[in-house]
């Protein structure tokens, strides 16, 4: 844990370095910084937009808008933050002008409880310590990316600015325009229905 | 003392730090008698975790040079 934050630090001083440079006018420091952020900002819209051809085109419209707001960036938020706001802006823009089926909210799946508010089925085994596995199975990759891709939109863009970008609440409420507390909820039914499926992966996989 | 399920419900709040003292005593208590709540507490915990990394992606080399080219196209304008 040390040794991430460590690495995140460095990056973030290296990003300002480059950065200082981009506004100067160096445009290979600019793409120095393209070049540190492309990943993720390609990840989260592929995410968000299910879609190789937008998850690229925003890719690109991103790193444009990046670089013709560069003088504006007064380097209050880490530029990966904000480059990722812009992506997601972007995004959503796309999304709500396309009317695609919608998995359904009452789909989503959470765990059942009797009457009495009890779990109906004990968890049958803890996994949590998997998480820190150096190789991460491929199948449960997909499993994951699967789940992820079927929750509703709403719920879809929360979890992944919060929970994989690490955007702020007061940042996605920003973006999405919508309530900290409603994003909170969003969040936490999100984080239940994907719990959900690498609970199922895991406990099918125990019966193999 | 709360159910399995209000505890449930209570999690992102009670991982966020953001829990009235009282009621995260309530959590904690419930938590010490229920091993299945300490397991989903832990499998909640460790979900965004495995997500992040399984949805970490690199973006295809092609797509990664079109974009330099692009960008270098727009930018010298």
């Amino acid at each position: 844990m040390a040794d991430q934050v460590q690495v995140a630090a460095e990056d973030e001083s290296g990003d300002r370095r480059l950065l200082e440079q981009a506004q100067a006018g160096d445009m290979s420091a600019f793409e120095a910084l393209v070049e540190r952020h492309r990943d993720k900002v390609y990840g989260l819209a592929l995410r968000m937009t299910r879609s190789d051809a937008d998850a690229g085109e925003i890719t690109q419209d991103t790193f444009l808008s990046a670089y013709q707001h560069l003088s504006e960036f007064r380097g209050e938020a880490a530029f990966g933050s904000w480059v990722h706001r812009i992506a997601a802006n972007n995004a959503l823009m796309r999304l709500r002008h396309r009317h695609v089926v919608q998995a359904a909210e009452e789909e989503m799946k959470s765990p059942e409880f009797n009457e009495r508010g009890s779990f109906a089925e004990y968890p049958a085994t803890d996994w949590s310590r998997r998480a820190d596995e150096k190789v991460l199975d491929d199948e449960l990759r997909r499993a994951i990316m699967q789940a992820t891709d079927h929750l509703p939109e709403g719920y879809r863009e929360v979890f992944l600015l919060k929970d994989v970008e690490g955007l702020s609440y007061e940042q996605i409420s920003e973006v999405t325009g919508d309530s900290v507390p409603a994003i909170k909820s969003r969040l936490h039914r999100a984080r239940l229905a994907l719990r959900e499926a690498i609970d199922r992966f895991y406990n099918e996989d125990l019966k193999r | 003392m709360f159910t399995c399920k209000e505890s449930v419900d209570l999690l992102l709040q009670f991982l966020d730090g953001e829990m009235p003292e009282e009621e995260a005593r309530h959590l904690e208590e419930h938590l010490q008698a229920c091993p299945p709540c300490v397991d989903f507490l832990r499998t909640y915990r460790a979900t965004p975790v495995l997500c992040k990394r399984a949805l970490s992606q690199q973006m295809p080399q092609e797509l990664a040079d079109r974009l330099t080219q692009f960008l270098r196209q727009k930018c010298r304008k």
